[in-house]
């Protein structure tokens, strides 16, 4: 019943859409109506992914995708994240997410009633084509042909309530820049004033701040779940998320930089095409399994070919309206050796060459399995040594980049500075020599303080200080540069100096960790509701009174047969000790330990980003 | 200039879809790698019966005759569900040689899993330490190869087979 409810409703929102999109032509509605419909259709579509919710949630079988993807004996969490664990369930919620963005775009205020319904048009038709892709090649109401008492389970290495709202927040993300693209073809066709373009600023904020979100919790899941010790890899579906991130810092900052340069102005429509062209490949990419990784469901070249269309239709739509509605040329750039407008010019040169360079290694293996059908794979050796290099001098520009002046060469306090990083990069030499010298820590370090060190100094120098709203308005963008200078410094110790530690233990055994005595306290064995554990209990600094409990080990699932580990990790403020537990060989247990420093300091440092991105959102 | 510099995201765009659309279109499919060892003669190995240390079975032992190997183990779920389906083809076509490979496995493990699911193999072969899979180049289990009379591979398959490859894949080259 529920997934019949489902099925009618998105087909009917899709109708209304179909119904919106003609209205441009044939009738003509009144901007009231208009924003009604499109608010009907929006919740249409939400009924329907909530039917499908229901579904999960009773554990209805005759739903082939519950049958699928869910289990009765699975807690209510992971049923109802089961509806978006799956490629179907997954579809319904990216269009969902696009009609909640409609929803809330059409009670906009300020800006051209014109302008407006021509934004909700272009959206109603993006939701149109999704919408039919998912009728026609990944409907999750399809009836259940054999009567069932049980699903067949959810992939174990989902079941986890980090992941569960992960795809949720990074799809509000790459979905969100579906707007930003429809403001700007909106701009393209309508040469309305400029006030779209404080409209644009708003919805790419919200939408980088969802998708720093959904990439930090998809990463920080990696790090804890897949027990490697690490918590980027460069996997083909992490450099899709990263390519729209990198365009949309771009587009945020050339949007805070407008002041009336149409050269400016044209860039940003071409970086606002660009991110949402990225979201779609990403999502192409994904979904047709064209590429192995974590993320793979399973690969069906009809759907491949339709979100391929997709993806052509949108893009080539986008550059196409760029190429022959540009926005006409007037004045000139005011760009000195070191202003402003330089440095956002610089910045956006780099991070364009940043994409391009993750683009090309993300899509290279195609290309070379295309021609000369040979399987190679591109990964963190050249992702390193080529995207790394290339953003180095964007992070030593953004340290200074907030103060400097629009019209002059000038920088203020300029000496402070230079003092400040003669002295920053003698303690890290210092500090260098007495670890174990290596360039990279010693540049990402130095890069890193020296962002926090030089925005704090820009702060304390350039404003008075007070405690009120508006002061933490201003100061704004140094924040979000000191975010990001923490989250170098996480980075960079916790690659460069992390530290493995092998043993072999049997039950009662002490080691030592750092001078810190360890105890492996035993193995349990427990049995949960949908997995049965196996814990190896370790006793951390035992000659203290308040040792803290570790647990490591993994998790096997019956139903589906799959085995999951589960890393023991004790946080600490300056560094994170990442317990594995191996195999068992003659009575004694394989335990991997590594020694991650500062790794706090990255989520640290994303929780920052994303604090400054909601203030941003708030200021004009 | 400017033009063209408007042009390129369009050819770009171009480029990439035709690359992906005729990648797709090629039925090219992730499980599926172009194997270097694909019409190669297959790869010397020597291994004992996981029954009978003293039964080695060597490359020069399948010569004359096709031969299907299968890199399973007891841990791998996936190799499980395949699993039945080598009964059938030993049914279906008594003549192919069957060859499991048990990969990284216990013995008493391994025994268990070919005491609960059956055996459908004509000799399981250990490959404890995994020398003989990184020989076949094998990714991740389970890894199936078809080789020929000259002892060419002349099929390879990444994850578990199902019915369908089974009967369009497979049975062609039989």
């Amino acid at each position: 019943m529920s997934s019949l409810v489902g099925f009618l409703s998105l087909v009917f929102a899709i109708g209304i859409n179909f119904y919106l999109f003609l209205s441009r032509y044939i009738f003509k509605f009144q901007k009231q109506k208009f924003n009604l419909f499109i608010r009907f259709s929006s919740l249409l579509t939400l009924l329907s992914f909530f039917s499908l919710m229901y579904a999960y949630v009773v554990s209805d079988f005759s739903n082939y995708n519950v049958f699928q993807n869910s289990h009765s004996n699975k807690p209510l969490i992971y049923k109802i994240s089961g509806t978006w664990g799956n490629h179907e369930g997954s579809m319904l919620l990216w269009l969902s997410i696009l009609s909640i963005f409609s929803f809330f775009f059409s009670f906009t205020k300020n800006i051209e009633d014109n302008f407006q319904k021509l934004t909700l048009i272009i959206q109603a038709f993006l939701h149109i084509l999704f919408g039919l892709f998912i009728v026609f090649t990944s409907n999750p109401f399809l009836v259940n042909s054999i009567l069932v008492n049980e699903g067949l389970g959810l992939n174990p290495i989902l079941q986890d309530p980090g992941l569960a709202v992960h795809p949720p927040i990074l799809y509000a993300g790459y979905v969100g820049y579906s707007i930003v693209f429809s403001i700007a073809i909106a701009g393209l066709f309508q040469n309305t004033d400029d006030e779209w373009l404080y409209v644009a600023k708003k919805w790419s904020l919200i939408s980088w701040t969802f998708l720093t979100g959904g990439i930090a919790l998809g990463s920080y899941w990696a790090y804890y779940e897949l027990g490697w010790g690490g918590w980027w890899f460069w996997d083909p579906v992490e450099n899709i998320s990263l390519m729209p991130w990198i365009a949309g810092l771009a587009l945020v900052h050339s949007l805070m930089m407008v002041r009336g340069e149409q050269a400016i102005k044209k860039w940003i429509v071409f970086l606002s095409i660009l991110c949402f062209s990225l979201s779609v490949f990403g999502t192409f990419l994904v979904r047709s399994g064209i590429l192995t990784s974590v993320h793979s469901f399973a690969a069906d070249a009809s759907r491949g070919i339709f979100i391929l269309l997709i993806f052509f239709i949108v893009t080539g739509f986008g550059f196409l309206v760029f190429l022959l509605k540009e926005p006409k040329k007037s004045n000139a750039l005011n760009l000195l050796f070191i202003n402003k407008v330089s440095a956002l010019v610089i910045n956006n040169i780099l991070m364009i060459i940043a994409t391009l360079t993750i683009l090309l290694g993300t899509i290279y293996p195609i290309i070379i399995e295309v021609l000369y059908n040979k399987r190679i794979s591109v990964g963190g050796p050249y992702f390193n040594s080529t995207v790394i290099p290339i953003m180095i001098p964007g992070f030593l520009l953004m340290s200074i980049a907030p103060i400097l002046s629009w019209q002059t060469n000038k920088i203020n306090n300029s000496k402070k500075y230079v003092l400040a990083f003669i002295i920053l990069s003698i303690l890290v030499l210092i500090q260098s020599y007495f670890l174990d010298f290596n360039t990279w820590g010693f540049v990402g370090l130095l890069l890193g303080f020296w962002i926090i060190l030089a925005s704090i100094i820009a702060i304390f120098s350039s404003y008075k200080i007070k405690i009120n709203i508006k002061f933490f308005k201003i100061i704004n963008p140094h924040v979000a540069h000191i975010g990001v200078g923490i989250a170098i410094v996480g980075i960079t110790c916790s690659s460069v100096f992390q530290n493995e530690l092998d043993f072999n233990l049997s039950e009662g055994d002490k080691f030592n960790i750092n001078g810190k005595t360890v105890l492996f306290e035993k193995i349990e064995t427990t049995n949960e509701i949908n997995f049965q554990s196996l814990r190896g209990k370790f006793l951390f600094d035992i000659e203290k009174n308040q040792s803290k409990e570790i647990e490591a080990g993994k998790n096997y699932y019956p139903v589906s047969k799959m085995i999951t580990s589960e890393a023991g990790i004790l946080h600490q403020w300056n560094k994170d000790i990442y317990f594995i537990l191996g195999d068992q060989k003659n009575n004694e247990w394989f335990v991997k330990v590594l020694i991650n420093p500062f790794v706090s300091f990255i989520w640290l440092g994303v929780v920052i980003m994303m604090y400054s991105g909601l203030i941003a959102v708030s200021r004009r | 200039m400017n033009r063209i510099f408007i042009l390129t995201p369009l050819i770009v765009l171009l480029v990439i879809c035709i690359f992906s659309l005729v990648y797709l279109l090629s039925g090219k499919d992730p499980n599926k790698p172009p194997s270097a060892l694909l019409n190669k003669d297959v790869p010397i190995f020597e291994s004992s019966s996981l029954y009978n240390a003293k039964d080695i079975i060597k490359t020069k032992d399948i010569k004359n005759k096709k031969t299907l190997i299968n890199f399973f183990a007891s841990w791998c779920s996936p190799c499980k569900i395949e699993h039945p389906l080598f009964f059938e083809i030993g049914k279906k076509y008594p003549e192919l040689y069957l060859l499991g490979f048990n990969h990284k496995d216990p013995t008493s493990d391994a025994k268990k899993y070919l005491e609960d699911d059956g055996n459908p193999y004509d000799f399981v072969g250990v490959d404890s330490d995994g020398l003989i899979a990184l020989e076949f180049g094998v990714f991740g289990l389970p890894e199936t190869y078809l080789i020929n009379e000259e002892g060419k591979i002349i099929y390879k398959f990444m994850g578990p087979i199902t019915m369908d490859i089974l009967k369009n894949e497979i049975e062609p080259l039989l």
